[in-house]
Formats: C-alpha cells, sequence, structure tokens
C-alpha cells in the first residue's frame, strides 16, 4: 500500500504513503506526528521554509498536529541551523490528505544515512475487544523477525517497513531478532501491551551497528478506535421472564421463579434469594 | 478550513507558523523556559496572510496566545497506568452486594457476563467508577445454568433514587444515586450510549428481562440502571 518516492536530494528516500481514509476526524484535516529516531542527533525541523521543532531530540515524538491537507516541503537540520539551506534530511515534500492521520519519522536507513519516512497510521476501527498493532522498521539493521515468545509473528520486516496485526487485547511478550533467528534478542524481550481499541505503534530505531548498539523502541498510540460490544446477553434459562408487552412489569415473578428453578433443581439458598 | 482561496502554499505555511509556533511553546515551556524564549524569538516572523480570521501565526516574536498545545513528548516511556478497577457493588434498597470482576467481549462481539450470577462484570475496555468522563457498565446475568436466579433479577424493582455504591480496588467508594430504570428490546438498545467513554460520568447496571426466547437462548429485552455520581 506504500509507494515510494525518492526525493531529489541525493541520499534520501523518502517513502509517502497512498492514502487509506481514516475514519471520523475533522474532516478537511490530516493528522501530523513527527517522531526524531537518529541516534546522537539534535534537530531542527523545519516546515515550509519555516523552524517549526527546535532543538528536537532523539526519541521524542511530536503531535499530533491538525492540519489542512495539502502538500508541506519538510527539511531537517542541525540544531540552531540560521536557515533551511543545508538540511541533513530532505527537503522532502508530504503530501497530506484530509481526515487522515501521519507520522513523519526522521530514521537512520539501513545502512545508517539519515533519511525519513511518511507513514499512514491505520485509525480504522478495531474490533469489540481487540487492539492494533504496528511494528515499524526505523533502525540501522538488516531484516528482523518479531516473536510473540517463541514464534515469529512477523517476518523479515526491513527499514522502512511496517506491518499491522490487529489482535485480542492483552500484552504481548515480544522481542525483535535477526530475521530467521530466534536468538539473541536485537530488542527486547519485553512485555508489549495490545490496548484495546488503540492502535499502539512501535518504532525500532537506533542502530545495531553502533558499539554498544543504540537500538531502542519508540512508541506511539492513537487512542479511540475502539468499538461497542454488539449486545449484553444477560441471562441464559428465562426463570425471570415476563410475558407480554415490553411495557409491563411483571407481578407474579415468585411462583413463576420457584416452578422454574425447582424444575431444574437449583439449590435453595437460590429460591431464597430470588423469591424475597 | 476557510482559506481556500489562497495561494496554498502561503496559507499553509501560515498556520504551520503559527501551530507549531504553539507546539514549540508547548513542548518546551514545561521543563525549560529559557530555551522557550530563544526559540521564540529566533524564530522568523511572518505577518498572517491577508484577509484571513483563522488562528493564523501572529507574529512568532511574541509569547502570546498559544493555540491548545502540541505535545512533544518522550516516546521511550513507559505507558501510564489505568484507574482501579471496581471490585464491590452494592444496591442497598435491593440487598443487593455482590462481587464485580473484570470481562471483556466473547467471540461474537457481545460482552462477557460472569457465569456466576452472583458476581457483576465490569467492561474492562471501557471507563471506571471514578473515571470522569464516560460509562462504567456493568452487568450480570439475571440467571445463569451455574447459579440460578441471580441478585440482578432485582435490578427491574429498583427505584428512581436509589442508592448504588461501587468500591474500586484502591478502596474508594463511589456513591451513585439512580436517575433511570429502563426496559429496552435488545434490538433497539442504544448500546453506543451504554458503552460511551465520553460524555458525563455515569454508572450502567445492566441485566436481561422481557420474554424469553427459547429458540435463541436469549431474553428480548435489557433491564437497566443509570446513575449518577452524588459527588459524595
Amino acid at each position: 500500500m506504500r509507494t515510494r518516492l525518492l526525493a531529489t536530494a541525493g541520499a534520501l528516500g523518502l517513502a509517502t504513503v497512498a492514502l487509506t481514509a481514516g475514519p471520523a476526524s475533522a474532516a478537511d484535516e490530516a493528522q501530523l506526528s513527527v517522531l526524531h529516531g537518529v541516534p546522537g542527533l539534535t534537530v531542527d525541523v523545519w516546515v515550509n521554509g519555516e523552524r517549526t521543532l527546535d532543538d528536537f531530540e532523539p526519541g521524542e515524538l511530536a503531535g499530533p498536529l491538525d492540519l489542512p491537507a495539502g502538500t508541506y516541503t519538510v527539511a531537517i537540520t542541525a540544531a540552531d541551523a540560521a536557515d533551511d539551506s543545508a538540511p541533513a534530511i530532505g527537503p522532502v515534500d508530504l503530501t497530506l490528505e484530509a481526515s487522515t492521520s501521519y507520522t513523519a519519522v526522521a530514521h537512520l536507513d539501513a545502512s545508517g544515512d539519515p533519511t525519513a519516512t511518511l507513514f499512514t497510521n491505520d485509525t480504522s476501527t478495531t474490533k469489540p475487544g481487540e487492539g492494533r498493532l504496528t511494528v515499524r522498521h526505523v533502525a540501522a539493521a538488516p531484516g528482523v523477525d518479531v516473536l510473540a515468545g517463541t514464534d515469529a509473528v512477523i517476518t523479515n520486516l526491513e527499514n522502512p517497513d511496517e506491518k499491522v496485526l490487529n489482535l485480542p487485547a492483552g500484552t504481548v511478550p515480544a522481542s525483535v531478532v535477526a530475521t530467521g533467528t530466534t536468538e539473541p534478542a536485537l530488542l527486547g524481550p519485553a512485555d508489549v501491551a495490545v490496548t484495546e481499541g488503540t492502535n499502539t505503534i512501535l518504532y525500532a530505531w537506533g542502530d545495531a551497528t553502533a558499539d554498544p548498539s543504540t537500538l531502542a523502541l519508540a512508541t506511539q498510540v492513537i487512542e479511540g478506535l475502539h468499538s461497542d460490544p454488539t449486545a449484553v446477553q444477560a441471562g441464559e434459562l428465562g426463570l425471570v421472564a415476563e410475558s407480554g408487552s415490553a411495557t409491563v412489569w411483571p407481578f407474579a415473578l415468585g411462583g413463576l421463579v420457584v416452578l422454574g428453578a425447582a424444575a431444574l433443581g437449583f439449590a435453595g439458598r437460590r429460591h431464597a434469594a430470588a423469591t424475597r | 478550513m476557510a482559506r481556500r482561496h489562497l495561494p496554498p502554499t502561503r496559507a499553509l505555511a501560515g498556520v504551520l507558523a503559527g501551530g507549531l509556533a504553539a507546539w514549540l511553546l508547548a513542548g518546551c515551556t514545561s521543563d525549560s523556559p529559557p530555551r522557550t524564549a530563544a526559540t521564540v524569538s529566533s524564530a522568523p516572523a511572518r505577518p498572517a496572510p491577508a484577509g484571513t480570521d483563522a488562528p493564523g501565526p501572529g507574529p512568532t516574536g511574541t509569547a502570546a496566545p498559544a493555540p491548545p498545545g502540541i505535545p512533544v513528548r518522550d516516546a521511550t516511556a513507559p505507558a501510564p497506568t489505568p484507574a482501579p478497577a471496581p471490585v464491590r457493588l452494592a444496591v442497598p434498597s435491593q440487598d443487593i452486594d455482590m462481587a464485580v470482576v473484570p470481562v471483556g467481549v466473547e467471540d461474537d462481539g457481545s460482552m462477557q457476563i460472569p457465569a456466576d450470577a452472583d458476581e457483576a462484570g465490569w467492561y474492562r475496555y471501557g471507563p471506571a467508577p471514578g473515571d470522569d468522563e464516560g460509562n462504567a457498565l456493568l452487568a450480570a446475568h439475571v440467571d445463569s445454568r451455574q447459579t440460578g436466579i441471580g441478585p440482578f433479577a432485582a435490578l427491574r424493582d429498583v427505584e428512581v433514587g436509589a442508592d448504588v455504591r461501587v468500591t474500586t480496588a484502591d478502596g474508594t467508594t463511589h456513591e451513585y444515586r439512580v436517575t433511570r430504570v429502563e426496559k429496552i428490546a435488545k434490538d433497539q438498545a442504544p448500546l453506543d450510549l451504554w458503552f460511551a467513554r465520553t460524555g458525563p460520568p455515569l454508572l450502567r447496571l445492566v441485566t436481561c428481562g422481557g420474554a424469553w426466547h427459547a429458540d435463541v437462548g436469549h431474553y428480548a429485552d435489557n433491564v437497566v440502571v443509570t446513575a449518577e455520581p452524588t459527588g459524595g
């Protein structure tokens, strides 16, 4: 679902994402977050020539910012640059569609060069009781597998790709390993919360070739994607059923309850509780 | 935004300058005021695009009114801890005093209900009693195969104005007063209201009632008690 655009500025690979319309959000606006995933480099972020994030530190996540849909030119410079004429990353054009959530990530490519990737966040509604886990590889590292326990739930994820999983809410003991292996863990094991109604986006960022490794995890959460249970089915026997119109409350419950319960052989204390 | 007549680049730049200046302010003031001041004064000022009444950039050299803050946070920090779960429910007027356990969703998408009708299930993905917003929803079987008729058989007899108390795992007792008692056909149940995660904080107690449909093994209606916090 992603098309890749190579920016004119040499080493830069910018991936932009074809749009999957998100549900309900401000009709004309896009939501943009920015993650800094380049180790050891404090930067300024310039948008359309304006310094918009100053002294942005590795591991920091900024946003979300509601922006009118449109195309924005983004450049990333060393901190406190006088202007954006000598960017370390970019300039790149980010096209943001209305009602869509994005995260722009400044990170290293697989070979360790700074780059930037625009991801589209999946904000579609989750099923009742489920959460969404998105894993993004933005580290200077080869392809990885993500293990849940000892099972590979994601295989050969490469920089700058992502994988989206919809899972029952709960906790997944996850670790990241070089693809095709089970150890050593490059990251983890760590308990990853799959939160109901939330897209939990995990970024593996940093540099696996650094000594010591600067690989790390960053987390972004997008909440409010939940859907409600489809029903509340809170009775199994019909022992306290009422006949007739739904607007009429029962009056002769006691006899009905005793008969029904006796027929089914419930203990005496249940009768007492129900008929008092 | 009613700014489409403007040259797009300029309009967008204006909005960005304003919004992101605010972002900077919001992100920096809490931990490093001196740096913020430097940041703001060094930001190139750009006049607002002519003829706009949108929340434009204004002079970025002043620290004044920042639009709602755009957070900058450490994405490597651990997640916040959730509110304490409810553990006990009491409706004294109906002699209801029962344990509460957290529940989720069945495979078919319906709410999970404790098999023991003497226990109420709290929908753990929704708000908890004591949360500032939304509905804390507790449901119990009116009757169950495991334990027969349960305390929630008395929900239909609860009167408006009755007291309800919910105790959470931290030992806090949350007091409510009943505002509505309803029986609603399941096919018309306003589940989006009952499970709402925003809006005023309410307590919903839900069970079944009405006619028994033996063919599907379900009651026709839901009985719902709605209560609001007394503030006490």
